[in-house]
């Protein structure tokens, strides 16, 4: 009782963090199910650099140039247009006839890398606090983060609930989606558009490693336990949802690191879900 | 090379309201002219010129790699031409059934799911699927043969099944023509014998222009009323009526090799001669 009573008194330290992980893992295992059935899992990884060398481009810019954007918001919104901008970019491009869309995905994974070891590199003031710019920290969330995130995110949930149909069409069959008159370019870059913006607010709460995780492992584990769509994407969000709850809080009480503890219990859910799968079939 | 059949108003305009509603009843719904198509700026085939009429039943055969693919999207606007022109009278409805392995099974998708995307483009964005779509779709399944299998997951369907339920997603649009990209390709005798006779029941069942696309000229030989001939390599295009396309110098020059045509019992039967060039 004295360790609930503790852990209580210590609600308004882990309030916000908590509120903005479970955020982010519903929205992240929500989108997670295109990412997955679309086999694009790399991109969330390729969005995450992006968005990163946003932020770096903005601390350079700051530093060499002189140009403000001391305020996380702004660097936020820089980090948003490198992310969403390669997002589109990505999601517009088809397969060519010579190289697959997985080409352009590593290739923007690791020149925006490179870009980031050469622009950390380059950084003078910032370079002792960089990791925290970059990924914030789950344990210390400002309360102005919590309402971005919560404004993408209703966002997200908007455009996804209007547009389900052409989605979801223009995800499983563009071909023939476009064939039939569906404009798959722009659906498929809308989507790509909205993970892009959901990654880098994300990131700054959660960090890189749960972002990555939420958009495979809740989808995984829905998509393993569910044989219809709809019931997939409620499932991944409440499993995203959970994991980052229940990640935050042991992390809270078992002095765990807190990105980690979460990917763990993603992982977790995972299994249940396949074990279940596994007993039912 | 001009097909000779488009669009043959012979230079006279039709003389009453009823004449002119004839025509375009029977207008071509798609025409192309004199096109190159291919993609960024190497043209694959130049001089393709056709029409596609609201009854029409064409079949576009060709080798692996010839230009098939290509000549559809273009035809159906989905890849601009490099030269020439492409007209519709009016909005062209399109159902299209692409090639069976082209569709991801692992979607968790109902074949009842699949075919209510049929319903998508006609609804518009951002409008949602109304009772009565789903309706059109089960109908559209129904025509297919696969009536009682709405719920069926998509993935744990036969292969057979699965090129019905994706004709049955292109009718649920309720077309004006049904493309369809090798919808017999990795099918069984049994199983192409009978996805050919769904699409000459659905072209005989009403106004529906089919256009199919295959490799093989035996699976659309008894089927198709017209046949188009593609190969980017020979930059060989020639269309026509059946009868006139089934001639074994026609299909010599396809093949590039001796062919014989026999018919037995109706039917008819393409044999390229193994070993003597044409």
């Amino acid at each position: 009782m004295s360790a609930f009573s503790d852990f209580w008194a210590a609600h308004l330290i882990w309030r916000d963090p908590l509120i903005a992980s479970v955020i982010s893992g519903a929205l992240l295992g929500f989108l997670g199910v295109y990412v997955v059935l679309r086999r694009v899992v790399f991109v969330s990884a390729a969005l995450t650099q992006l968005s990163t060398l946003g932020i770096i481009v903005a601390l350079l810019a700051e530093e060499r140039l002189g140009v403000e954007v001391e305020h996380t918001s702004v660097q936020l919104g820089i980090a948003l247009l490198f992310s969403s901008g390669g997002a589109l970019l990505l999601g517009t491009l088809g397969s060519g006839r010579r190289l697959p869309a997985e080409a352009g995905v590593g290739m923007s994974y690791v020149l925006a890398g490179a870009l980031v070891i050469l622009g950390a590199n380059r950084l003078v003031h910032v370079a002792h606090d960089l990791n925290s710019i970059i990924f914030g920290n789950a344990v210390a969330v400002p309360v102005e983060d919590v309402f971005i995130l919560a404004g993408v995110a209703l966002l997200v949930g908007v455009v996804h609930t209007v547009f389900q149909k052409e989605v979801v069409f223009a995800s499983f069959d563009r071909e023939t989606a476009e064939a039939m008159g569906v404009n798959a370019r722009l659906w498929s870059g809308l989507l790509y558009f909205t993970i892009g913006l959901a990654i880098p607010v994300a990131a700054r709460v959660v960090g890189a490693l749960p972002v990555f995780a939420f958009l495979t492992v809740p989808a995984s584990a829905a998509l393993v336990a569910s044989r219809r769509i709809k019931p997939a994407f409620a499932l991944a969000t409440a499993l995203g949802a959970f994991a980052a709850a229940v990640g935050y809080l042991a992390s809270w009480t078992l002095q765990l690191p807190t990105g980690a503890t979460m990917v763990t219990v993603a992982g977790m859910l995972f299994a249940a879900a396949v074990a279940v799968r596994a007993i039912r079939d | 090379m001009k097909e000779g059949l488009d669009l043959a108003t012979g230079g006279n305009p039709p003389s009453g309201p009823a004449a002119r509603a004839k025509q375009a009843r029977m207008a071509p719904l798609i025409r192309m002219e004199d096109v190159t198509i291919g993609y960024g700026r190497v043209a694959l085939l130049s001089g393709v010129t056709l029409s596609v009429d609201p009854d029409d039943f064409l079949a576009i055969v060709g080798p692996n790699g010839g230009g098939k693919t290509t000549l559809l999207r273009a035809l159906l606007g989905t890849l601009p031409p490099l030269s020439g022109r492409r007209e519709q009278v009016a909005p062209v409805t399109v159902g299209y059934v692409p090639q069976r392995d082209h569709v991801d099974a692992l979607w968790p998708l109902t074949a009842g799911d699949v075919v209510t995307m049929g319903r998508v483009a006609g609804r518009g964005a951002g409008k949602r699927i109304r009772p009565e779509d789903r309706e059109r779709a089960r109908e559209a399944l129904g025509r297919a043969g696969l009536g009682d299998l709405w719920e069926r997951p998509f993935r744990d369907l036969s292969g057979g099944q699965r090129q019905r339920t994706l004709i049955a997603r292109a009718l649920a649009a309720e077309p004006q023509l049904l493309a369809l990209d090798e919808p017999t390709n990795g099918m069984d005798p049994a199983a192409e014998l009978s996805a050919m006779d769904l699409l000459r029941a659905l072209h005989a069942s009403g106004r529906l222009a089919v256009v199919m696309i295959s490799h093989r000229l035996e699976a659309v030989a008894n089927y198709a009323r017209r046949l188009a001939f593609v190969d980017k390599d020979q930059g060989l295009w020639r269309v026509g009526p059946l009868a006139e396309m089934l001639r074994p110098a026609e299909l010599s020059r396809l093949y590039g090799r001796e062919v014989l045509v026999r018919e037995e019992d109706g039917r008819r039967f393409v044999y390229p001669v193994s070993g003597a060039k044409a």
